[in-house]
C-alpha cells in the first residue's frame, strides 16, 4: 500500500540557503522519499537567530510569529524547520505568545493576530514523528550495519526544556533510536548535549577549536565512525574546524560529520549525490564505500 | 564598586521575566558553561553582580560577549532562574548604556548580522564577514583559507537571497518603537 502524501511547511531558514546548502538537498530528497510534501514558506524572513534576542526582545519573538501566521495562510498545520537555531526562536517565539501582554504588542510589530495551533518540527521530529521510527526501518534498503555512529544533538534542539518541549534535555534519544532504525551500531558519548561554541565562530576561533576538539575527540575515543548531527551550525563548525585542529595535534583523527537528513537518505536508497555529500570538509566517500552507497 | 542597588535585578526582572535574587550561588549554571574556562567571569559571578546592582564589574568583564547561549546554566537552575536569558538582557543593557567593552569582537557580529537581517530580510554572510573583518583588520587573515574553501564547496553564495525586504523593515522599527515606549511608561511608573 503506498503510503498517504503528509504537507508541511518548510521553513529553511538563512543557512540552509548558504553554509548548509546540504542540509537543504539532502532534507528536500530524503522527505519527497518518505512521502512529505514541503511548501516552502514564501518571501519568509531571516528568524533572528542569534543577533535578535540579544538586541530586541520584542523582534526576536515576532519573528518566527510572522512566519507562523503564514503557514496558516497556506492552510497547513506544521511548520519543518530543519536548522536547530531557527527550530529554538520558533519555540520560544511561542512560548513569548502564550503571554497576553507579549501576544498583543507580537501583533502590532506582525501587522496581524496569530491565533496560535500551528506545530513545529525540528529536523529529528520530522524522522520521528511524521514519518516514524517503524516507517523508517520498513523503508531501509542499504542497512547501515557496520557503521558506527554518535549521535549529537548540540544544544538547541533541547535546552532549554520549557521551550524546547524536549523529554529528556541531558540524554536525549529520538536520534539514537533513528540511527538503530537504520541497523547503525549507536554508540554512548559524554558529548551529546555539548556546546561546540558555533555562535562564536567568526570572532573567537581559538575557544570555538577548543570546545570543538572536545568533542571530535570524544566521538573517535569511544569508537564513532561518524558524528551524526542535526544542526547547521554544529555541523559547520564541527566539520571545518578539523584541518586547523590536526595541524596542531598530531595525535588528532579526523572523522565525517553527517546531517541525519543525509544518513536517512543513504539507507533508504537514494544516490548520494543527491545528498550533498561533496560539500563536505572531512571526505565522506570511504564510509558510504562502506555503507554500500559508493558514489 | 558602587554601593549596592536593586535596580539592576529589578529591571532584569522586568524586561527579562525572570527573577536574579533567588540565586544562592550553588554554582550549577558555572559547573556547565561551555565557556566559564576561557572567560573572566563565570555565570554565578554575574547572577551575584546583577544582586548588587554592579553593572561595572559585568561591563568591564568580557564573559557576556563570550555567552555562546547553549542554554545549559537555564536548564540546570535548581531555581529557575533564565540565567541565558539574563546575560542576553545584560547584553542589551550594555549597549542601550553605550557599555560595550572595545575588545568584544561578538557584540560587532551582533550588530551587524542584524543590520544585514533588516537590509535584506535574510542573513547575507559574505557582506557580514567582510564587514567584521573590516572593524578587525588585524585578524583579516583568520580563516580567510577556510573562507576560500568553504566558497568553492558552494558554501558561500556571492549574492543574497532576499526575504519580505518590507516587512522586517517595518516589524523592526515597530519593535523598536514599542520596546522604548514601554521602558518610558516603565520609568514613569517608577517616579523617575
Amino acid at each position: 500500500m503506498a503510503a498517504t502524501t503528509k504537507k508541511l511547511a518548510y521553513y529553511p531558514g538563512c543557512s540552509l540557503h548558504s553554509t548548509a546548502k546540504e542540509l537543504d538537498e539532502s532534507f528536500r530528497a530524503s522527505a519527497a522519499a518518505l512521502s512529505l510534501e514541503l511548501t516552502e514558506i514564501p518571501d519568509w524572513v531571516c528568524c533572528g537567530n542569534t543577533a535578535a534576542h540579544a538586541t530586541n526582545r520584542l523582534l526576536a519573538a515576532a519573528l518566527p510569529a510572522n512566519e507562523l501566521a503564514k503557514v496558516t495562510d497556506m492552510g497547513l498545520d506544521t511548520v519543518a524547520v530543519p536548522c536547530a537555531a531557527c527550530f529554538s526562536r520558533f519555540m520560544v517565539s511561542v512560548s513569548e505568545l502564550e503571554d497576553e501582554h507579549m501576544k498583543d504588542d507580537i501583533a502590532r510589530v506582525i501587522g496581524r493576530v496569530y491565533g496560535g495551533g500551528v506545530g513545529v518540527d525540528n529536523l529529528i521530529d520530522v524522522y520521528y514523528n511524521e514519518v516514524g521510527v517503524d516507517q523508517l526501518k520498513a523503508r531501509t534498503v542499504r542497512p547501515l550495519s557496520g557503521l558506527k555512529a554518535v549521535a549529537y544533538y548540540g544544544c538547541l534542539l533541547t535546552r532549554p526544556p520549557k521551550t524546547t518541549l524536549a523529554e529528556d534535555p541531558e540524554y536525549p534519544t529520538h536520534m539514537d533510536d533513528l540511527l538503530r532504525a537504520m541497523s547503525a551500531t549507536v554508540l554512548d558519548w559524554s558529548y551529546k548535549t555539548d556546546c561546540c561554541g558555533a555562535s562564536l565562530a567568526l570572532c573567537e576561533q581559538s575557544v570555538v577549536v577548543a570546545l570543538t576538539k572536545k568533542i571530535l575527540r570524544d566521538a573517535t575515543t569511544v569508537g564513532a565512525d561518524m558524528v551524526v548531527c542535526a544542526c547547521p551550525l554544529c555541523q559547520a563548525n564541527l566539520d571545518t574546524r578539523q584541518d586547523e585542529i590536526a595541524a596542531a595535534d598530531s595525535a588528532f583523527r579526523k572523522i565525517p560529520v553527517l546531517y541525519l537528513s543525509q544518513v536517512v537518505g543513504v539507507a533508504i536508497g537514494l544516490s548520494p549525490d543527491k545528498l550533498g555529500f561533496r560539500r563536505h570538509m572531512v571526505p565522506v566517500e570511504p564510509l558510504l564505500q562502506r555503507a554500500g552507497a559508493a558514489v | 564598586m558602587t554601593a549596592p542597588s536593586a535596580a539592576l535585578a529589578k529591571t532584569v526582572a522586568v524586561e527579562a521575566g525572570t527573577n536574579a535574587n533567588t540565586c544562592y550561588q550553588c554554582k550549577r549554571c558555572t559547573a556547565g558553561c561551555p565557556v566559564a574556562e576561557y572567560a573572566d567571569l563565570h555565570p554565578a559571578q554575574i547572577m551575584r553582580a546583577v544582586q548588587l546592582g554592579d553593572l561595572q564589574t559585568i561591563v568591564g568583564a568580557k564573559f557576556i560577549w563570550l555567552c555562546t547561549g547553549c542554554q545549559t546554566c537555564t536548564t540546570r537552575c535548581p531555581q529557575g532562574i533564565d540565567v541565558a536569558g539574563v546575560i542576553d538582557e545584560l547584553r542589551m543593557i550594555s549597549r542601550r548604556e553605550g557599555l560595550v567593552p572595545k575588545d568584544a569582537p561578538f557584540a560587532d557580529i551582533l550588530r551587524l548580522n542584524c543590520d544585514s537581517i533588516s537590509r535584506w530580510g535574510r542573513l547575507y554572510e559574505i557582506e557580514l564577514i567582510a564587514r567584521y573583518k573590516m572593524t578587525k583588520p588585524a585578524t583579516a587573515m583568520d580563516d580567510v583559507l577556510l573562507g576560500a574553501k568553504m566558497f568553492l564547496k558552494g558554501k558561500l553564495s556571492l549574492t543574497p537571497t532576499l526575504g519580505d525586504r518590507a516587512q522586517i523593515k517595518r516589524m523592526r522599527r515597530e519593535a523598536e518603537r514599542i520596546e522604548a515606549e514601554h521602558r518610558t511608561s516603565a520609568r514613569i511608573k517608577a517616579g523617575e
